[in-house]
């Protein structure tokens, strides 16, 4: 299947706390980890999960395909160390996106508990969970009770667990170097069979590359550059060959920075800042918090000391427009980007980050309703073979003037009713 | 901290470091730089001098090197082995203190050292003591400098895993210098592959220590250590304060306690009169 006839659009919320940290502690090397909670406001904690729910409620409106949550520990960079929580919230504000776990780290948790929480979410949902697992950022590791020297093994470990809790009549046992079990035997049992659709998240370690090829899931490539990401779901879809496994579109799923506005020139005014608050401020860590020992190998722990802490605590925007997926523009600037990273990606499963750092409530909304309205059906009319001819133009190459050949918005909505 | 250019010149120079390790470089014509497999692992071990063996289980970084160790070979065969995870020795699956003491026993076996004078210093302080609880049959004398492996409630050990890369020889030593001459300088390869080599041994460290730097079963039976025992401790070691050494000289039978003034954590490469001090209690 083509990207074009599958492309789905999941809107992610990552919940940050929203702080103007002064002084002494504005100063410190990491708001993750041990960034003091005495800086905690509970009532604006209430303002805040209410504001961003109604956010997620909004792009259910609005007509994107999944909207997604995932978890973080003692940070202000989300407000979601209980995904699940989250997830549940949401069934009722919604109707039709699907519910995006993305995730809970399955090793930070019993398996079967976990099984037990997606299943719920399932059932409750009437069949609407998505699933991605990641194997949880270094900073979690400072954060829990899980040595991070057997962080991959016990990853490995606790899918096992939970696949068997879902795939398997119960009771069954489990014996396991991390994980027992005497009697697994989850009820509910989740509504979509064999179980919810599952991705794994990763920073390219072949090892997880390896297991998303292996059992015929999906990838969700974070915080590496765009080259590495292509050459990572290369590498997916030939290792998903050799295990006899197709790797659709859909398995290979894209993150983008996403702002729309009237303007190239307007979009960069509203947007700008607030990306510099999400990566010098909310993403901001110490390599060490980064690197927990043993977390990764020593190879993998090479190449990340030899970048150093570029990507958590520095803004330097013209790298980061080449090294991430960033669409700041007018619609058809923000089409034309996704449509190009959907083809060189092979990848018809766009995640879209609306909401970025400190941006406010009447951005987020604006932002939302613009993509949800003006690009969302430029690039669902891609779907349709008729529509092929006149439709927006997909550029591999870096052809300057192949922005004039981009469908109008109007065009395009005219289309998709 | 290391840089990608550090990176690209560590790459241009990884040959010319592989067949120029440090250890051999500083002790020239005292040690030997010998590699024993021991159940499959690379062991490598530098060895000198003469006399009744003595072997030493370094802590948990190997970045001080070994020349403390030289006065030894004066009156005794000494062994300087690298634990399995740590310094120029391979990897095994080592993750608890016994796979190390097994580790040992196979070497000792592989040696034909029967009986040998032991001397440990922090997470070798705990392999040692370990080994003795079950092993003092293979034992002269022990010497336990700033052991790890107990849990001294009032006087606790600090977590490691804590300090940041710049607090971290503040911890180690009391004199500056002393760690700090170890040390490339910073943004040049050696640096860069310093760092490497830190975050294996942290690893190795890790596996053991990450949730506790003790063993909440080794007070039962310390008692079992039966061979005259040396506590050895700098009066300044802020990861492994001198006063644990009342609970340790509590639990075991024969043992005595030495303070060395001004002096850290590595106090062997600190005070050479703490070295000294070791040889005169192995020698009497």
């Amino acid at each position: 299947m083509r990207w074009q006839d599958d492309l789905q659009f999941y809107a992610f919320h990552f919940m940050p706390y929203l702080d103007k940290p002064q002084g002494e502690d504005h100063d410190t090397d990491s708001f993750w980890v041990d960034y003091s909670n005495k800086h905690f406001d509970p009532a604006k904690g209430t303002q805040l999960y209410q504001r961003y729910l109604s956010e997620l409620a909004l792009a259910d409106e609005l007509g994107f395909d999944a909207i997604c949550v995932n978890e973080h520990h003692n940070t202000i960079y989300s407000l979601m160390p209980a995904c699940t929580l989250t997830a549940a919230a949401l069934i009722p504000m919604t109707k039709k996106a699907k519910i995006g776990v993305f995730g809970v780290p399955v090793n930070l948790v019993n398996p079967n508990r976990l099984a037990e929480e997606y299943a719920m979410l399932d059932v409750m949902s009437g069949g609407r969970l998505e699933i991605a697992m990641p194997l949880g950022t270094g900073m979690e590791y400072w954060s829990n009770t899980v040595n991070p020297t057997t962080a991959r093994a016990r990853f490995r470990e606790a899918v096992d667990v939970m696949v068997q809790a879902w795939t398997q009549p119960g009771p069954t046992s489990f014996e396991g170097e991390f994980f027992n079990y005497k009697y697994l035997n989850t009820w509910p049992l989740p509504v979509q069979k064999p179980h919810p659709k599952i991705s794994f998240v990763g920073t390219g370690s072949p090892e997880t590359i390896e297991m998303a090829a292996q059992r015929g899931w999906g990838y969700s490539s974070v915080f590496v550059p765009r080259e590495v990401q292509i050459k990572t779901f290369k590498m997916m879809r030939e290792m998903s060959a050799k295990y006899g496994n197709e790797m659709t579109p859909d398995k290979a799923l894209i993150n983008t920075i996403i702002y729309v506005a009237e303007t190239d020139e307007q979009a960069e005014k509203e947007a700008v800042h607030h990306l510099e608050h999400f990566f010098t401020v909310l993403a901001r860590t110490t390599p060490r918090y980064l690197n927990p020992p043993g977390y990764v190998s020593l190879d993998q722990f090479k190449i990340r000391a030899a970048s150093a802490n570029a990507q958590h605590g520095g803004f330097n925007w013209e790298a980061i427009k080449k090294d991430w997926r960033v669409a700041v523009g007018s619609p058809q600037t923000v089409a034309e980007k996704i449509a190009t990273w959907c083809e060189e990606a092979q990848s018809s499963r766009v995640i879209t980050w609306l909401h970025m750092g400190d941006m406010p409530h009447w951005k987020v909304v604006k932002n939302m309703t613009m993509f949800a309205e003006e690009v969302m059906p430029q690039l669902r009319a891609l779907r349709s073979q008729k529509a092929s001819p006149k439709k927006l133009t997909v550029k591999t190459g870096g052809k300057k003037n192949g922005r004039k050949k981009a469908v109008s918005g109007k065009r395009a909505k005219a289309r998709a009713a | 901290m290391a840089t990608v250019k550090a990176k690209r010149k560590a790459k241009a120079t990884q040959k010319k470091a592989q067949g120029n390790n440090k250890a051999s470089k500083l002790v020239a014509g005292v040690f030997k730089r010998e590699t024993l497999k021991v159940n499959g692992v690379d062991t490598v071990m530098y060895v000198g001098g003469s006399g009744d063996p003595l072997v030493f289980f370094h802590g948990a970084g190997t970045a001080t090197g070994i020349e403390f160790a030289a006065p030894w070979t004066k009156k005794f065969k000494v062994y300087l082995p690298f634990h399995p995870g740590f310094g120029e020795s391979g990897d095994g699956e080592f993750n608890c203190i016994d796979d190390y003491v097994l580790h040992y026993l196979d070497m000792f076996d592989q040696l034909k050292l029967d009986k040998v004078n032991l001397v440990g210093l922090s997470m070798g302080g705990w392999i040692a003591s370990t080994f003795a609880t079950q092993n003092s049959h293979r034992l002269n004398k022990l010497v336990l400098v700033a052991p790890a492996g107990l849990k001294v409630e009032k006087h606790p050990n600090q977590d490691i895993f804590k300090l940041k890369p710049e607090e971290f020889p503040l911890y180690l030593a009391h004199n500056l210098d002393t760690f700090l001459k170890f040390l490339p300088a910073p943004d040049t390869p050696a640096f860069f592959d310093f760092i490497v080599g830190n975050y294996r041994e942290t690893t190795s460290w890790a596996r053991l220590a990450w949730e506790r730097a003790y063993d909440l079963n080794l007070p039962k039976w310390l008692h079992r250590i039966s061979v005259p025992t040396l506590l050895l401790y700098g009066d300044k070691d802020r990861i492994v304060p001198w006063q644990q050494s009342k609970e340790w000289a509590k639990l075991i039978p024969d043992a005595k306690v030495q303070i060395i003034k001004n002096a850290g954590h590595i106090v062997l490469d600190e005070k050479p009169e703490a070295v000294t001090k070791i040889m005169d209690f192995l020698s009497k």
